[in-house]
């Protein structure tokens, strides 16, 4: 579904990311690992095309998007939930949900309608606080938003940037419920990390990130026995020194 | 009492242009961040657009008006395309389209120059002189022209960014640039929005304000100040601000010219004041963006 092949990008001067190659195949759950500063949240912004200059080949659906502007790119069924949550915060949780399908090509009522029942089945919450400003709600109920808002552009592949970040044991735990039943609508998903047990449970498939690189592509399990595990980052960030 | 009222009534139809010049800042700065001091020459360029259609070719207002709006939406158009679109792409800060506008107005103004000269030139009344009096209610017809043609494009403008979902998708762009791009809003396309309709309502105000004053080559850099000072007054989070720091400036004005014991040359300073005023005391202006807490 996504292949991206020898992506490099940054913002202003230097490179942040050095030749990135990535493959995620319709269906999986991809977690993407990596310490803070791995270019992580970057290769996000890359991938959607909000990055100030990239470069590399991002095949989605077959489509060559590595020049592609964001609206292009939502509009063909890529959608990130970024890191920080970035809620229009005046605005009602309906409107910013509105606003994420505002790539649907000229939505019927009984689609945009389908759209925000999917979204208050998913987070029943939103549905009783739909006309409250999206600024007055809870760190968890924002992240809930930020999916909802992701997922109203009918995505085919969502990225989450650490969406766990900063909430409630309870919380992660509503959340993650979510992203599971997603997963068992057949929505192909890549989840940014810098935790990885959570990420590990979630993901079939995980990527680690490390200066720019990716460092390591195995199944979530095998990662998950390594021996060394807790040295993951470190040995990795030495590796990339060394060469 | 009668003189105060009839002082109020000029005061406010002089604090619509304000009103609409730093409505037409504000729709280009909220979703770009970008000051575009080039609004009173768009407003020059249109006001000699009014002239050409209104006087010379004496179209009627009804035609001539709305022609005027759009060809001053599509004046506003080119300049983005010209003096905004190139620097953007190339990642400039934010300063660099700020002064190619500042480059830009002196262009339409020296343009206007060559092509028209130096003099003033007449733009004809859209209801004929004349004076509405309602008992102690009185003023000129341009002047209850001027506050309803306001009144509506307020209205209008209000409800574009509260009611529809092109202007809720522009109250985004100006909120969380991120976040809107990611929505899949095409901030290319709500940029040259943006600078069309700064255009059209700088165009507008231009015609508002020609049959009483005539245009004039001249006439972009004061709109440009008293529009800028207007807007620091009111605040650039929301679109009523502009409105208030409209009618704030010209009743200072005003009132200062009518009643301060000073020359009335020195009144021309009084925007000035105001605007140095409000940016040591209050530089966020009197109403804030909603959401926001200061």
């Amino acid at each position: 579904m996504l292949e991206v092949r020898n992506l490099c990008g940054g913002y202003g001067g230097g490179n942040v990311l050095h030749g990135i190659d990535l493959t995620l195949a319709a269906g999986q759950t991809l977690a993407l690992l990596g310490p803070n500063g791995a270019g992580k949240s970057t290769l996000m912004a890359a991938l959607t095309g909000t990055l100030d200059k990239r470069s590399g080949s991002m095949r989605f659906d077959g489509r060559e998007m590595g020049e592609a502007a964001s609206h292009d790119i939502v509009a063909h069924g890529l959608a990130l939930v970024p890191e920080g949550r970035h809620m229009f915060a005046p605005f009602s949780v309906e409107d910013n949900l509105r606003l994420g399908a505002i790539r649907l090509h000229h939505p019927t009522n009984a689609r945009l309608q389908a759209q925000f029942d999917g979204v208050y089945r998913l987070f029943p919450r939103l549905a009783e606080r739909r006309n409250q400003a999206t600024g007055t709600l809870s760190g968890g109920e924002q992240q809930m938003v930020a999916i909802g808002r992701a997922l109203m552009s009918a995505p085919r592949l969502l990225l989450l940037d650490e969406p766990f970040l900063g909430l409630a044991p309870k919380v992660v735990e509503e959340i993650h419920d979510a992203l599971e039943r997603l997963r068992g609508a057949g929505l192909t998903m890549l989840l940014v990390e810098q935790k990885l047990d959570i990420a590990l449970r979630f993901a079939a498939q995980a990527c680690v990130m490390v200066k720019g690189r990716i460092m390591l592509n195995e199944s979530s399990r095998a990662l998950a026995e390594r021996a060394d595990l807790d040295q993951l980052y470190f040995q990795l960030a030495r590796a990339v020194d060394m060469s | 009492m009668q003189d105060l009222i009839e002082l109020a009534i000029s005061a406010t139809a002089g604090g619509c242009i304000y009103a609409l010049l730093a409505l037409a800042y504000l729709v280009v700065l909220r979703p770009t961040g970008i000051i575009n001091f080039a609004v009173g020459d768009w407003a020059t360029v249109a006001a000699f657009a009014g002239y050409l259609g209104l006087s010379r070719y004496e179209l009627p207002w009804a035609a001539g008006m709305p022609l005027v709006i759009v060809l001053a939406a599509l004046l506003g158009w080119v300049t983005e395309r010209i003096a905004v679109r190139p620097l953007v792409e190339r990642g400039a800060p934010v300063l660099a389209p700020i002064l190619a506008l500042l480059g830009m107005l002196v262009v339409f103004r020296e343009s206007v120059s060559l092509i028209f000269g130096p003099d003033p030139l007449p733009v004809p009344q859209p209801l004929g002189y004349g004076r509405i009096e309602w008992g102690l209610i009185a003023g000129s017809y341009q002047s209850f022209f001027i506050m309803g043609v306001t009144a509506l494009l307020f209205c209008g403008t209000w409800y574009f960014f509260e009611r529809t979902l092109a202007g809720r998708s522009f109250e985004a762009v100006a909120l969380d640039r991120k976040a809107a791009a990611l929505m899949g809003i095409n901030l290319r396309r709500v940029t040259a929005c943006a600078f069309a309709a700064g255009g059209a309502i700088a165009g507008l105000a231009a015609l508002l304000l020609t049959p009483n004053t005539s245009a004039h080559y001249l006439m972009g850099i004061p709109l440009a100040i008293q529009g800028f000072t207007a807007l620091v007054i009111g605040g650039v989070g929301r679109i009523e601000g502009a409105l208030a720091g409209g009618l704030i400036l010209s009743f200072a004005e005003q009132l200062t010219v009518r009643y301060a014991p000073i020359p009335a040359g020195l009144a021309q300073g009084v925007p000035l004041v105001l605007l140095i005023g409000f940016l040591l005391v209050r530089p966020q202006g009197l109403l804030l963006a909603r959401g926001s807490s200061r």
